[in-house]
């Protein structure tokens, strides 16, 4: 369907407005600008950050500089979290654009795993797409694919390319008719009230009977405090990509939809903003 | 028949486990999740390991003492000066030598290891993390800066991704290095949040098969969860004392619940 393509493309040119502000604490050897940037929401922080590290390094001594890492409003931001889940977890509610903070030292490697080079992104990212092709066809289509599948993958996110990263991407989105969808759906649930970094368990896409599986289904079963009590005004919005799709959304259609480059569902479960 | 563990069987495992650890006093504990069933499998230790960045190996059997089992403490050899770190690296934004040592010492480390279910691969993973022993080793300058953390009295500075590379015998590194999914990466440990080494589980079920298949054909039941631990476990220091191999009570064997798939 022409709809839904364009959903795709939506979802992958998703972008945040952001900028970005050097710790105050650094160790600067003239002034350091802020910097502005359209983050992608699909990608992750280390991947799309060369030319914040260098705008800062142009102020700094190398001696004072160590791995960056970045933080908004006292959070250190996990960069192994796509941009788009962050920024609708901690700063939804906020003024665009959306201020981050660089830092250069002290990381916090109680809170975040280092991110030395690319590689790192790059194991990380396909460790979820094998992760979710687990889930969805007991691994078979991934494991049929060849290397090259693989880096076409994370080439085409690592270079902003819709084309060439579905070209390969189809076909994790396949499944028999006989089946009417994946064996079970690749999903994530994040709250930033809950100690657990997110609630992810297996999930079929159709009941015994045969009827789809909706959002609120999922909800129902894995966050039911998510979903308004009856009668009562709703205290948190479910988002995925910055939006709340209907409850009554099917599930199998928002994996095939609106699931992340790495094919699983991040949805962010967080309280309604009181203005 | 299927390798495949799903969460009641890996509960099941667990609990002869941990019977069986109670007996033999090895320190395993369940802890749970709270108001759920789930939870993972806990033991820390404390092993004397020698860090062999260079990875030659030909003489350094890792000098590893052993887990000592929790709360026993090891005479450890003074760690070297540790203002440097374990590998100088050319680009400026690294810093992995958190756990600072120079090359070639002998440290003692306080280790801590997990045992999780992963629903996605429906068998166990490990996860694992290290810490120098508080006060044993002296922290470089830099990390005098460091804003106070309140920190557990015993832990020190974590393990860098470096140094766990070269505290694992270089006849297990050569092969979990080539092969990128089958090796040990720093991943977010799933329900605490905190980074932690991981042992990738998508090969366990492939590790597992001809020991399940054997085991079926001789009509012996089996603890996946610890035939598979005694597989992976010495890889990462943690042995698994051939003593719990005799369990009184029949095992469970995976592909007797239901796998309807």
């Amino acid at each position: 369907m022409a709809d839904d393509k364009d959903v795709l493309r939506d979802v992958w040119f998703g972008r945040i407005p952001s900028c970005f502000t050097l710790n105050q604490d650094e160790v600067t050897e003239r002034e350091a600008e802020p910097y502005y940037l359209l983050l992608p929401r699909v990608s992750y922080l280390t991947l799309v950050t060369d030319k914040v590290k260098k705008h800062f390094h142009k102020a700094m001594r190398a001696e004072d500089v160590e791995e960056m890492w970045f933080e908004y409003e006292g959070t250190p931001l996990k960069w192994h979290n796509p941009i788009g889940v962050l920024f609708d977890l901690h700063a939804s509610s906020s003024v665009l654009p959306w201020s981050i903070t660089v830092h250069f030292k002290n990381f916090p490697d109680r809170d975040l795993l280092h991110c030395p080079s690319s590689s790192v992104i790059e194991a990380h990212f396909m460790s979820g797409i094998k992760e979710a092709d687990a889930l969805k066809h007991k691994s078979h289509v991934v494991n049929d694919m060849q290397k090259k599948d693989h880096k076409q993958l994370w080439m085409g996110l690592q270079n902003d390319k819709f084309d060439q990263f579905w070209a390969i991407n189809r076909k994790l989105m396949e499944y028999s008719s006989e089946d009417g969808g994946f064996r079970y759906i690749p999903f994530r649930i994040y709250q930033t009230t809950s100690d657990r970094p997110f609630i992810q368990k297996l999930f079929r896409p159709t009941s015994p009977e045969g009827s789809a599986h909706t959002l609120g289904d999922l909800l129902k079963e894995m966050c039911p405090t998510a979903l308004p009590p009856d009668g009562e005004p709703k205290r948190y919005q479910v988002v995925i990509h910055g939006i709340e799709p209907l409850l009554e959304t099917p599930l199998q259609w928002l994996s095939e939809h609106l699931s992340h480059p790495d094919n699983f569902l991040h949805i962010c479960v967080i309280p309604v903003p009181s203005d | 028949m299927s390798c495949a563990l799903d969460e009641r069987d890996f509960r099941r495992c667990c609990r002869l486990l941990l019977r069986r650890s109670k007996q033999l006093r090895d320190g395993w504990s369940w802890e749970p999740v709270q108001g759920s069933e789930e939870g993972y499998l806990r033991k820390t230790a404390v092993r004397s390991v020698f860090l062999d960045p260079e990875g030659s190996g030909s003489d350094s059997e890792p000098r590893a003492s052993g887990p000592s089992g929790p709360g026993q403490q090891e005479e450890e050899e003074e760690a070297a000066d540790t203002d440097r770190r374990v590998i100088e690296d050319e680009d400026e934004d690294e810093d992995e030598g958190v756990c600072g040592v120079s090359a070639g010492s002998s440290q003692v480390l306080q280790y801590e290891y997990h045992i999780l279910h992963s629903c996605s691969y429906a068998a166990p993973v490990l996860y694992f993390r290290a810490f120098t022993q508080g006060g044993s080793v002296r922290i470089s300058a830099k990390k005098r800066q460091e804003a106070p953390k309140i920190l557990p009295a015993d832990e020190g500075r974590s393990l860098s991704l470096e140094a766990m590379w070269s505290s694992v015998h270089p006849n297990y590194r050569l092969r979990l290095q080539s092969s990128p999914l089958n090796t040990i990466s720093l991943q977010e440990h799933p329900l605490l949040g905190q980074p932690f080494f991981m042992l990738h589980p998508c090969r366990t079920e492939e590790v597992m098969r001809p020991v399940l298949q054997a085991a079926h054909e001789q009509h012996r039941p089996v603890n996946y969860v610890l035939s598979w631990l005694s597989a992976v476990g010495p890889v990462v220091g943690l042995d698994v004392p051939l003593k719990y191999s005799t369990l009184l009570s029949p095992a469970a064997s995976p592909g007797s619940s239901s796998d309807t798939d």
